[in-house]
């Protein structure tokens, strides 16, 4: 079965798609069989980054049933191994999509036949978004050491585990727990996702365990981009630590990326940067964090986030 | 929130019972780095009256456990409610350089690393960069960028093993308690090297002071 990694951030610009795009890349390289997904509905460009201009069938035709299987809107690439399900040639409308719609695409992505399937998110945290990675229960946020970037990042990462206890609870029973906890702290948002279930737990201890459970099954990792040499490379062990620690959730930090000037150059050429560039600091960084993934993926144990990895398996 | 007010002090720290006054000052430094009010790591994620009650608590924390005496009485106290139990601290009180959590980092390294980080600091601290403009630096100027890293005397004297009571000399200006002008010195490009300052610099406009 694939493995369905999702991509979003809360913040747009952030390089969501310059990540799916490239990582894409050198999986496919690698020889596995990859397809990226824009799921970034009203906003696609996944075709730019990777170099494919105009495509002339993409993800709405399924949602519109103008194909009836999934597999018919997947586009080759000029790179090997790698495919395209476009986002392009949306209608406008198509950003909203119902809940059902959802589950349904999600359903017939986990039935096709591929190593690794990437889905890029839309910014934000619409329903769109968070529903994408609630539903695969896996996923990489892509954040920026900036604060707006860190404040939406932290923003739809609640948003994303309070959905799934929402989703799990039946209407009245989230309503419920909502009146408990503000009852229990009068004049506050609740938006810590631990806060809520700590409630829970005492109103409904069973609810409380068994989503407890399905919530710490999510293996969701962070990714830094754009990260400048005056940043502090251990920020992202950090939001890790402190996500732990005050919300109660556990995100894996896999790596930075360090800023490129030449990522906007190649943008504008409309080409692959890690084909372009194959040795800029930036390739090597997407290397080693696409090989930390796959191993932590596949359980080969956690690779320390700060070892040195040897590049040169990765080029294929 | 409301869960990590009810840690004690060596859970908000996140530290063993046994640990050295170095690793609780590491570990304070660490849990500031995350929490004080430029820190991009929590941005967004306390309001200001959490944030403050955070660092508060932090203090207390530091300042209880980094004293002696305080130390024990609150040792004392987690002992009574049943929270520090017999064979969690070492036989002889506490270790004496357990440095840091991970026994494969090197205790060389892990100074190396504070070094670099306070080297950073100092280059970036206006305060600190205007006191390094001075002709003459004193115990009191030491001092002041000290406060300014947020780094305890304690701190540097595991780093430089120069005795605390030399140290505290250094800082009063009271040079008599040095055994002699060459130790001084030395002592004194200890300390500004363990802070990430230029060991030669600060010794020399140190000294030549102590000529006027």
């Amino acid at each position: 079965m694939a493995q369905i990694w999702p991509i979003g951030g809360g913040k747009g610009g952030t390089g969501k798609s310059f990540l799916t795009g490239n990582i894409g890349i050198l999986l496919a390289r690698q020889r596995f069989k990859t397809l990226l997904i824009d799921a970034d509905l009203g906003a696609a460009n996944l075709h730019t980054i990777i170099g494919l201009s105009d495509p002339d069938r993409s993800l709405s035709d399924f949602i519109n049933k103008r194909f009836s299987r999934l597999e018919e809107t997947v586009l080759q690439t000029p790179i090997p191994n790698l495919f395209l399900i476009s986002g392009a040639r949306n209608k406008l409308d198509i950003a909203n999509l119902a809940y059902e719609q959802k589950t349904k695409m999600l359903r017939a992505i986990s039935r096709l036949d591929y190593h690794y399937i990437l889905l890029d998110l839309s910014s934000g945290t619409s329903f769109n978004t968070i529903d994408f990675f609630t539903l695969s229960d896996s996923g990489i946020f892509v954040c920026c050491p900036e604060p707006t970037s860190i404040e939406n990042f932290y923003r739809l990462i609640r948003s994303v585990y309070i959905r799934k206890i929402q989703q799990i609870l039946k209407g009245h029973q989230f309503r419920k727990l909502a009146q408990a906890a503000e009852a229990r702290n009068p004049n506050t948002v609740i938006n810590n996702p631990e806060y809520l279930l700590d409630v829970l737990k005492e109103i409904d201890l069973e609810n409380g365990h068994r989503i407890e459970g399905i919530l710490q099954a999510f293996q969701f990792k962070l990714v830094l981009n754009q990260v400048r040499k005056q940043d502090n490379s251990k920020i992202g062990i950090l939001i890790c630590k402190i996500i732990e620690k005050h919300l109660g959730l556990k995100i894996q930090f896999m790596g930075n990326v360090g800023f490129d000037e030449r990522v906007h150059d190649e943008l504008c050429k409309k080409g692959p940067f890690v084909e372009e560039y194959p040795y800029s600091q930036a390739t090597m960084d997407l290397k080693a964090l696409t090989k930390r993934i796959v191993a932590v993926i596949h359980g080969q144990g956690e690779v320390p986030a700060f070892t040195l990895p040897d590049v040169n398996t990765l080029t294929g | 929130m409301k869960k990590l007010m009810e840690q004690n002090f060596y859970e908000l720290l996140g530290i063993e019972f046994d640990v050295s006054p170095f690793e609780i000052s590491l570990a304070y430094k660490e849990n500031y780095q995350l929490y004080h009010e430029d820190s991009l790591v929590s941005y967004s994620l306390f309001s200001r009256e959490e944030r403050e009650a955070i660092l508060a608590r932090l203090d207390e924390a530091y300042a209880t456990l980094i004293d002696e005496k305080k130390r024990s009485r609150y040792d004392q106290s987690l002992s009574e409610c049943g929270i520090l139990k017999e064979g969690m601290k070492s036989q002889d009180g506490r270790k004496t350089v357990g440095l840091i959590r991970d026994s494969k980092v090197s205790t060389n390294n892990t100074i190396l690393t504070i070094r670099d980080e306070l080297k950073a600091m100092v280059s970036s601290n206006a305060v600190i960069q205007e006191i390094l403009t001075q002709n003459a630096l004193r115990g009191k100027d030491l001092k002041r960028i000290r406060g300014e890293l947020r780094v305890s005397l304690e701190i540097i004297s595991e780093m430089t093993k120069v005795r605390m009571i030399f140290l505290r000399a250094i800082e009063d200006d009271e040079y008599k308690k040095a055994p002699s002008r060459v130790f001084l010195k030395s002592y004194v490009k200890a300390y500004a090297q363990s802070i990430g300052l230029d060991g030669e610099f600060v010794a020399s406009r140190y000294l030549n002071r102590m000529n006027d």
